[in-house]
């Protein structure tokens, strides 16, 4: 059923950043060398069944661990294992199989039991192959099978909620996503979905200004009474799950912590396709597909590229190198630093957006129109111009000054705290319950406050400072979210809550 | 653009060098910020706003410009006199401080230099002008520590100061607006125009009203940037608009004004103006857009805005109408900033009540 548009109070809508990814996938040729996280999204690390010189297979499960909260990780070429190291790899060591590849061809070893018909499979069958495809790791809470690939058990599962809203500034495009053939195999991925978790009320989320997805999305489900479709308006931070929960199911979020504590799995629609894929085609999660966007990039596409190729493979030829730029995973406001190429590309990957690195002292910036320059005031031309092309790069923008209270960080907060208050408090050194009180925990760290503020105050480095000092002195904010919710064994179901 | 990059390289140049001319440096950068933007570098989020304190006081003063342009029509080049000695004594005051604390000279009084003068009576001698900015400056925001920890409006201690210090040359001598033809441009400083009262005090001792019409071009006495109401309403607009200024308090403001006038006139219609002309007489509009939602002096809150909002009606109200004073404005705007925290700590307070235990 489609359900009126509705949203959330606060956050911002990033809209017509220049260089968002054409609608196009290209596929690149297998890389002669691969690099594995043996840590992929949801879970814990898995321990490598491989060794040194082995030799391997694309799709071949190199390592598992059917002890801990994890998904299997498979090689995603075929090839001989040349290393297993652990480095650094997003802020976290992490053991990596290195691959060299030997056969350029891209065949990729099916994953046994798998049926077209997936209507004839048991339960017991489809959740197998969803696990050892790897797709189960996906997203904040994974997908919960009888496998430990989740932290919820799949008849635990009250809310699915599946989502494209792209509110990001730069987004994986949802029409290419879903388009032709891939709208129905979403769509069966969904029943399959469905099906594991039986208790579940299924929530699809999508963008709310791509009607045509949407008209096709009622057409097909008019007959599921188990389903809503929701239009959301791509406003930051919609995607988020903390977002998502309120404006969807009207309850409250327990911030800090997975969904999955209140019984909700939160999945993106790639994590949907690729369970169509390993049940009907048996296909490991090998793949996936990477929105290029930005004004640093010269090819703005997505690309189809094997889990574990370097970035430097990806970008060397369409990153303009001719300037210095900035390349960052995901999103333009939380998303890490890629800019050590030699890093490898995981399953979790959806963007890679690289812009300027200004440095460039401006004349009279301030007296500037302004028609690429975005701004939560209207004050620039680019408000008023519909056309206009927003150029996004990494100059502060003015000095620091002190804060004048104008309550824009308020605004847009869409977890309603007061940034500016709370960080003023920290930058005192007033840490204690005060701070507890005006709800500091349940920051999610979305960055907004910080991009709005007119005096370019680190307001989220503030809140994550006065959160870490909180937890040093013992204070955690189980204290905060407990009296609210019911979550049993709570160290087991924590799972992990940010990536 | 080269040329001013040249200049202030060799400036600092020499005030590396020379000790005395080292105690300017604060001058110097600030110069040299207003000039070129930052080269600082975003950590997270990797983008921020294109927006800046500067443009943000940059469009106040747009917003105002109508205002004054109109001002310096009516009264002539004296006006810009004002303006400039304003800027002037204030900037001094200013620079003052940032060189003996060592502080950068912040954007704020791009705005306050240019609301002082707007508020005082076109008559005052040039001086009062120098005194003033300079009492607002010092007193209303450097012993606080600057802009942003500043409780009270800088231009309104200013002038609140000249009207208890020099209490005749505030309130006695009104002059009229020259208008047609080359307006206020043919008389300097013409002290024999003096002779009207502001609408608000012929209101007070006579009872009569002043046109509407009039009082929105600015056909009658008053402070300088006040009468031309038109351009304040256009300006006023303009700040809500573009979100620099909380719509809450001016609407919140107004709407007090005009419905407890409406509400209250034919009780007391010798001592209460009807609700249009209270709107559009004084220093109204012009507090209300401009100097009650001055961010940092106004609460923090949506909430609390709303509550101030109402209080300065209620307080300009009862001031215009009760008190021996023809003019509540000011007085009002600068209760209300002291209540400010109290005000925010209240709704915080409510808001935030303590949940668990
Ligand atoms: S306080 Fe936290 S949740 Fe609110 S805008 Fe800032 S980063 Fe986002
Ligand atoms: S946005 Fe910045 S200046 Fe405005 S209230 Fe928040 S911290 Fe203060």
């Amino acid at each position: 059923m489609l359900k009126p548009f509705r949203g959330f109070r606060g956050g911002y809508k990033f809209i017509n950043y220049d260089g968002p990814a054409a609608p196009v996938i290209v596929e690149d040729d297998i890389p002669s060398r691969v690099m594995i996280p043996l840590r992929q999204g949801f879970g814990q690390d898995v321990k490598p069944l491989v060794k040194k010189g082995d030799v391997v297979a694309a799709g071949q499960i190199i390592a598992r661990d059917d002890h801990t909260v994890s998904s299997p990780v498979h090689s995603s070429v075929n090839g001989i294992v040349e290393d297993i190291k652990r480095m650094n790899y997003f802020k976290r060591v992490v053991a990596m199989v290195v691959i060299c590849s030997q056969d350029p061809s891209k065949e990729i070893a099916r994953i046994p039991g798998y049926s077209a018909e997936w209507g004839k499979l048991s339960n017991e069958e489809i959740e197998k192959l969803i696990y050892l495809s790897g797709v189960s790791s996906l997203d904040r809470e994974g997908i919960p099978t009888r496998f430990k690939s989740s932290i919820i058990p799949p008849e635990d599962v009250k809310h699915l909620i599946i989502h494209g809203v792209g509110s990001e500034p730069y987004n994986i495009s949802l029409e290419l996503l879903l388009e032709g053939r891939r709208l129905l195999n979403f769509f069966e991925g969904v029943k399959i979905l469905k099906r594991i978790t039986p208790k579940s009320h299924v929530h699809l989320a999508v963008n709310g200004h791509s009607r045509r997805i949407i008209e096709q999305l009622v057409k097909l489900s008019s007959n599921m009474e188990w389903l809503d479709i929701y239009p959301l308006e791509p406003k930051y931070p919609q995607g988020y799950d903390e977002m998502l929960v309120p404006t969807i199911l009207n309850q409250k979020f327990p911030y800090g912590y997975s969904a999955a504590n209140i019984g909700v799995v939160i999945l993106n629609i790639q994590a949907v396709l690729g369970v169509y894929e390993a049940v009907t085609e048996g296909k490991p999660f090998i793949e996936r597909i990477v929105a290029l966007c930005g004004p640093s990039m010269k090819e703005h596409v997505h690309v189809k590229a094997r889990v574990g190729t370097a970035l430097g493979d990806i970008l060397s030829k369409r990153l303009d190198t001719s300037k210095p730029s900035r390349v960052v995973l995901n999103s333009l406001l939380t998303g890490v630093n890629l800019n050590d190429l030699t890093l490898p590309i995981d399953r979790t990957f959806s963007q890679i957006v690289a812009i300027p690195e200004n440095k460039d002292r401006e004349f009279l910036s301030f007296t500037r129109p302004g028609a690429g320059r975005d701004s939560y005031t209207r004050t620039f031309l680019a408000k008023f111009l519909p056309g206009a092309k927003k150029r996004p790069d990494t100059n502060q923008h003015g000095e620091e000054r002190p804060c004048v209270s104008c309550a824009f960080c308020e605004d847009v907060c869409p977890v309603r705290i007061i940034p500016h208050l709370l960080s003023k408090y920290v930058k005192r050194g007033i840490i204690d319950e005060t701070l507890m009180n005006y709800d500091i925990f349940n920051c999610i760290e979305c960055g907004l406050c910080s991009f709005v503020c007119p005096v370019k105050i680190p307001l989220l480095a503030h809140l994550k400072e006065g959160h870490e000092k909180l937890m040093q002195q013992g204070c955690d904010r189980t204290q905060c979210i407990l009296p609210y919710f019911d979550l049993k064994g709570i160290e087991e179901y924590r799972g992990v809550t940010k990536l | 653009m080269k040329f001013i990059k040249d200049m202030l390289e060799n400036l600092n140049r020499v005030s590396q060098k020379n000790k005395l001319l080292g105690m300017f440096r604060p001058v110097l950068n600030a110069a040299d910020e207003f000039f070129f933007g930052t080269d600082k570098l975003t950590r997270l989020p990797h983008i921020l706003d294109y927006m800046d304190m500067k443009r943000f006081m940059s469009l106040v003063v747009i917003a105002l410009a109508p205002a004054a342009a109109a001002a310096v029509y009516f009264w002539g080049l004296r006006v810009i006199a004002m303006i400039l000695v304003s800027y002037a004594a204030g900037g001094l005051a200013e620079v003052a401080f940032a060189i003996t604390r060592k502080k950068e000279i912040h954007e704020g009084f791009l705005v306050t230099g240019l609301i002082f003068p707007l508020i005082l009576p076109p008559t005052v001698p040039l001086w009062i002008v120098a005194v003033g900015a300079i009492f607002g400056v010092v007193f209303g925001k450097e012993v606080f520590g600057g802009t942003g920890r500043n409780i009270f409006n800088p231009a309104i201690v200013g002038r609140i100061f000249l009207s208890i210090a020099f209490p005749k040359i505030m309130t006695v001598y009104w002059q009229g607006p020259f208008t047609g033809g080359l307006g206020g441009f043919a008389h300097f400083q013409n002290i024999d125009a003096i002779t009207s009262a502001t609408p608000l005090g012929v209101f007070k001792s006579h009872g009569e009203l002043a046109s509407y019409m009039g009082l929105l071009f600015g056909q009658n006495a008053g402070c300088v940037g006040e009468t031309f109401r038109v351009g304040l309403i256009a300006g006023g607009l303009f700040l809500v608009f573009t979100r620099i200024v909380d719509w809450r308090i001016p609407f919140a403001y107004l709407t007090t004004v005009f419905v407890s006038t409406l509400a209250f006139n034919h009780l007391f219609h010798l001592k209460l103006a009807p609700p249009i002309f209270q709107l559009l007489s004084g220093g109204l509009l012009f507090g209300a857009f401009f100097m009650a939602t001055d961010p940092v002096t106004s609460p923090f809150t949506k909430q609390g805005r709303w509550i101030a909002g109402i209080l300065l009606g209620v307080l300009t109200v009862l001031i215009r109408g009760i008190s021996g004073y023809v003019e509540g404005v000011m007085f009002s705007i600068l209760l209300v900033n002291v209540f400010a925290p109290l005000i925010d700590t209240l709704v915080l307070n409510v808001r935030y009540q303590k949940k668990v235990k």
